[in-house]
């Protein structure tokens, strides 16, 4: 047994003797705390760590807190959760009561701050905000991670003091900048001189600012230049006018503005609005009224008394002279028509004028003595007068309007000295035409547009429509006056209305013919009406240049329509006369016609008859018979059928020209009119509708080779003339076949000419033999003395055949003649003749003899 | 090292290794490997008592140190349940384990040999064999015997096997 063993025993043994240190379970502590509480030995609460295996007393908790918040000046709750290791709950509850014992602490967003650490925060921006000179409030709350409000509530206390420098929109500022900035802005709106939105010129600074500061350059807010801006405004640094926070009207502006309003009214006596709005000025009748209370504003422009004056002064002496003014000429040339007219019911002697009913106003600026008007009127009456004679134009013009618009357009539009010649040249053409016949008419027309190639072809256009309508014109008329009475004067009336009145386009046309002043200097030349007119003519004159076309149509027309009214009584006046006077000659002419036309129908029917004795034996004849028989049908149509045809189409053509109120100088000669065929053509076709027709037939049928065709022409177009035809009976054949056999008698008896008597002896053969009128030319005598064989005895046949043989060799030998003295035809002639003569009375002693048994 | 519970495993980590591979019958050798038995005993009964864990006492019953004898005690339901415990240290030791006894619960339990010989685990056996010769009587008991009593007595008690000495006397008493 060594020492050491024993050693190791005795330490064995001591470490056994060794008291065990005792130990509490953590159940047991819980148990025992409990056991504290439930027995009054704690009387507080008791937090327990997030763990849950320790205590803390509140005031502990409160305490570690405060050391946090001391230790770091701004702590997050929940780290403070963290590091206290006590739940959040206890630790927001002790923060907020913290907060509120301690004024130095605040509690935002969760985190607890104290004021030391704002000091600090401000020192720090301050030290940065020397650095860099402006720091945006937005950029430092990201960088702390708070509200950039709570940043400015806390930074702004500080200013001046901790930070120094501005707080401006969100952005600090050092003096240095502020300053810098604000002679910038003092220097941009002192540079300004007109009206500027200063948002504009902020931006513009802004870009500056930019520009000079780089790209670490903060934007600066343009609330930062508007904010200097008042303060240099205030201070009377820069001078001028603030309208809604944006809108700087500079002093200097301003008192151009002013300067040149008052320069151009006081030399012009006037200043139009648009001006002003140019100046800048947004409501210049306000404006203009507030600064010169003694002018009038009218639609567009401002004037001052003085012009009104002027103008009154130019009124007054156009009136007194009894003449007209455009108000435009006396103005200045941007004066418009509206201004004009407003201007004009201002003049204090047009009012007058006007309300004594001295003169009248048109196409607002122009005004019109009564005076005036009335030599107009005098002088359109005048040509009115030659406008109903002719009658021609109005009804072209206002028939047909549309082309006489279009050629009044090209006209208008063309050269004025084309327009007036034209006009002029129109006028004399429908005077001439309507003078003269109206088959030449077209030609003079024709004739007077060879002038201009502009011309022309309008010209021409017009004539011929007027030719056209007057055609037109002719029948309808007549058709209208002969059917019934009543019918006529329904249809006469609107007919007349809607024609024959004069267009207000004439009316204007005849008034710038009347009156050339109206129209450019250029007609001059052309107007005979210029030496009616006064010295007014040049200013007149002057007045029409300033004035342009349109203005021309702007005169005219109203003074037109003035007068158009007052022609138009004129003129139906005129027509209603005219008419009576024609009905009674239309009535004298239908008489004629009938009287004539009966007289010749009755005989056209009894040599008509006569002509049955040929067609009796139609079928049995020799075929040159039927030649015999055509020729018969030719010579009546030739002769009688022909005289009483034209008669016919000349009375008809005669009566529709009174129909149209023309007046028809000569109407008795009309007996002896003999129409060539083309003549009866033209006249036919101008006859309007069926009637034209009916007339066309009938001088068809004069070219045919039938008188039955002709008669049956000739019927229809009587009854649709309302002429009667009255039939032949019998003891009216009788009491003609006698005057007529009484007049051949006579005529025989009285003849001496051998040649010619052969057809009136058979003519008288013929009714005496027949109760027949033959009419007969010399060709069909043979075959008419032929038929006669078998009526007469052989002895008076003989004769009859002998004698005729004798005219044939004559007739033949004197076509044969040659008219040569030596020539022994000549004697043979004579002999023949003698011959001829000496039978005469054998034949005369035939024929009157029977003629008295 | 399964099969105990945590604290019992750290509990014998902690405690020193011996070094020395003798038995009884080996002279010097066996006094060293006595001195290292003692070391490793101190250290565990220190360690115990820290721990408020002491749950034993024994001596060398003999100068040679092949007999130890004690006590050993179990706390259950605030009782203190204690027991006479003796063993020998075996010739083979320390390829063998010494047998713990605990005479006074001689047949009062199927977990025990004749005599009082506890019944150790399964694994107690290829433990020690292959940790010898480190392991030592410290070891023994911390493995062996602190886990059979932890097991056994609340069963013994609660069986009503064993009686509490307070127990016991008032039941004699009366």
């Amino acid at each position: 047994m060594d020492d050491e063993l024993a050693e190791l025993q005795r330490q064995f043994e001591f470490a056994q003797q060794a008291k065990s240190s005792i130990r509490l379970s953590e159940r047991n502590v819980v148990e025992l705390v409990q056991k504290l509480h439930q027995l009054h030995i704690i009387d507080f609460d008791l937090l327990h760590t997030v763990s849950g295996k320790e205590y803390i007393t509140p005031e502990q908790l409160r305490h570690e807190i405060l050391t946090e918040i001391k230790k770091l000046g701004r702590v997050s709750l929940i780290d403070l959760a963290d590091t206290v290791g006590v739940d959040l709950y206890y630790v927001e509850k002790q923060a907020h009561q913290i907060v509120s014992d301690e004024p130095g602490l605040m509690l935002i967003q969760g985190e607890v701050i104290s004021q030391s650490y704002w000091d600090n925060v401000a020192e720090e921006v301050n030290d940065r905000l020397q650095e860099c000179s402006q720091i945006a409030l937005a950029e430092l709350a990201a960088q702390l991670l708070v509200g950039s409000e709570l940043i400015a509530s806390i930074l702004e206390p500080r200013l001046g003091t901790l930070v120094k420098g501005r707080l401006e929109g969100g952005q600090l500022y050092t003096p240095a900048y502020v300053a810098r900035v604000s002679a910038m802005v003092r220097g941009a709106s002192r540079g300004i001189t007109v009206p500027t939105n200063l948002t504009v010129l902020w931006s513009s600074l802004q870009q500056l600012l930019q520009e000079m500061d780089g790209t670490n350059g903060v934007v600066v807010d343009s609330s930062f230049f508007q904010s200097i801006f008042n303060g240099l405004l205030k201070e009377g640094e820069i001078l001028g006018s603030l309208r809604a926070g944006v809108h700087w009207t500079p002093n200097v502006f301003a008192v151009a503005q002013k300067e040149s309003v008052d320069s151009f009214f006081s030399q012009n006596s006037f200043i139009s609005y648009e001006v002003l709005q140019n100046l800048g000025i947004p409501q210049p009748i306000q404006y203009l009224k507030s600064r010169y209370p003694e002018g009038t504003a009218l639609v567009d422009v401002f004037v001052h008394p003085s012009l009104i004056e002027m103008l009154d002064a130019a009124t007054e002496d156009a009136l007194e002279r009894s003449s007209w003014i455009g108000a435009l000429s006396v103005l200045p040339a941007s004066f418009g028509s509206q201004n004009a007219s407003k201007l004009l019911s201002l003049c204090p002697s047009v009012q007058l004028e006007i309300k004594s009913n001295k003169a009248v106003i048109f196409g607002e600026s122009y005004l019109f003595s009564n005076g005036f008007l009335k030599d107009v009127y005098g002088r359109l009456e005048k040509d009115m007068e030659t406008f109903c004679v002719s009658g021609s134009s109005g009804v072209v013009l206002s028939n047909d309007l549309s082309d006489i618009k279009v050629g009044h357009d090209s006209s208008r539009f063309t050269d004025s000295s084309e327009t007036v010649h034209e006009m002029s040249s129109n006028k004399q053409a429908t005077e001439k035409g309507s003078k003269k016949k109206r088959g030449k008419s077209s030609g003079t027309a024709a004739a007077a547009s060879v002038t201009e190639i502009s011309v022309n072809t309008q010209e021409n256009f017009a004539a011929k429509s007027k030719k056209g309508q007057r055609k037109g014109k002719d029948t309808s008329s007549l058709q209208v006056s002969d059917s019934k009475s009543a019918v006529k004067k329904e249809s006469v009336k609107p007919k007349e209305d809607n024609n024959n009145i004069p267009s207000e386009e004439w009316v204007m046309q005849k008034i710038s013919v009347l009156v050339p002043d109206f129209e450019e200097q250029g007609l001059l030349f052309s107007m005979l009406e210029l030496s009616i007119l006064t010295t007014t003519e040049q200013e007149f004159i002057s007045l029409s240049n300033v004035v342009g076309i349109d203005d021309l149509e702007t005169v005219i027309r109203p003074l037109a329509n003035y007068l158009r009214p007052k022609l138009v009584d004129f003129w139906k006046q005129k027509r209603k006369a005219l008419f009576t006077e024609n009905a009674e000659k239309m009535k004298s002419l239908l008489d004629n016609l009938q009287k004539k036309l009966d007289e010749s129908f009755l005989n056209m029917q009894l040599y008509e008859k006569a002509l049955d004795l040929f067609e009796d034996d139609q079928s049995t004849s020799k075929p040159n018979n039927l030649g015999q028989q055509v020729i018969l049908h030719r010579h009546l149509l030739r002769t009688t059928a022909a005289a009483i045809a034209d008669t016919l189409i000349h009375n008809l053509d005669l009566h529709n020209k009174l129909k149209n109120g023309v007046e028809v100088e000569e109407s008795q000669n009309s007996d002896s009119v003999s129409l060539t065929p083309g003549e009866r053509i033209t006249i036919s076709k101008s006859f309007p509708g069926s009637l034209s027709n009916m007339a066309l037939a009938v001088v068809e049928a004069l070219e045919g080779k039938r008188v039955e065709t002709f008669m049956t022409a000739l019927r229809a177009i009587a009854e649709e003339s309302g002429l009667i035809l009255r039939k032949l009976d019998k003891k009216l054949e009788r009491t003609l076949l006698h005057s007529y056999r009484k007049d051949l008698t006579s005529q025989v008896s009285a003849e001496t000419d051998p040649v010619s008597l052969l057809p009136k002896v058979v003519s008288l053969l013929y009714i005496q033999l027949h109760h027949k009128a033959l009419q007969a030319p010399g060709r069909a005598i043979s075959v008419a003395i032929t038929r006669l064989k078998d009526k007469l005895d052989d002895s008076t046949y003989k004769i009859l055949t002998d004698y005729q043989a004798a005219t044939v060799t004559l007739l033949a030998l004197i076509s044969a003649a040659t008219g040569d003295e030596e020539d022994c035809t000549s004697d043979r002639i004579l002999s023949r003749r003698e011959l001829l003569e000496d039978q005469m009375a054998a034949l005369k002693g035939l024929v009157l003899s029977s003629s008295q048994s | 090292m399964e099969g105990w519970d945590p604290s019992t495993k750290s509990t014998l980590t902690q405690i020193p290794l011996l070094t020395t591979k003798a038995g009884p019958r080996d002279g010097a050798a066996w006094t060293q490997r006595l001195k290292e038995e003692y070391k490793a005993l101190i250290a565990y009964t220190q360690m115990n008592k820290s721990k408020d864990n002491d749950w034993f006492r024994i001596s060398a019953a003999n100068p040679e140190g092949t007999r130890w004898t004690g006590k050993c005690w179990y706390v259950h339901n605030l009782l203190k349940y204690e027991f006479d415990l003796q063993f020998d240290i075996p010739v083979a030791y320390p390829a063998t384990a010494p047998e713990l006894e605990l005479p006074q619960l001689d047949g009062k339990t199927q977990k025990m040999y004749r005599g009082g010989k506890i019944c150790l685990t399964v694994h107690f056996k290829p433990l020690w064999a292959k940790n010898c010769p480190r392991f030592g009587i410290a070891h023994a008991l911390c493995l062996g015997l602190a886990p059979w009593l932890a097991a056994e007595i609340p069963i013994l008690v609660d069986s009503g096997m064993i009686k509490h000495k307070d127990d016991t006397a008032s039941s004699s008493e009366s």
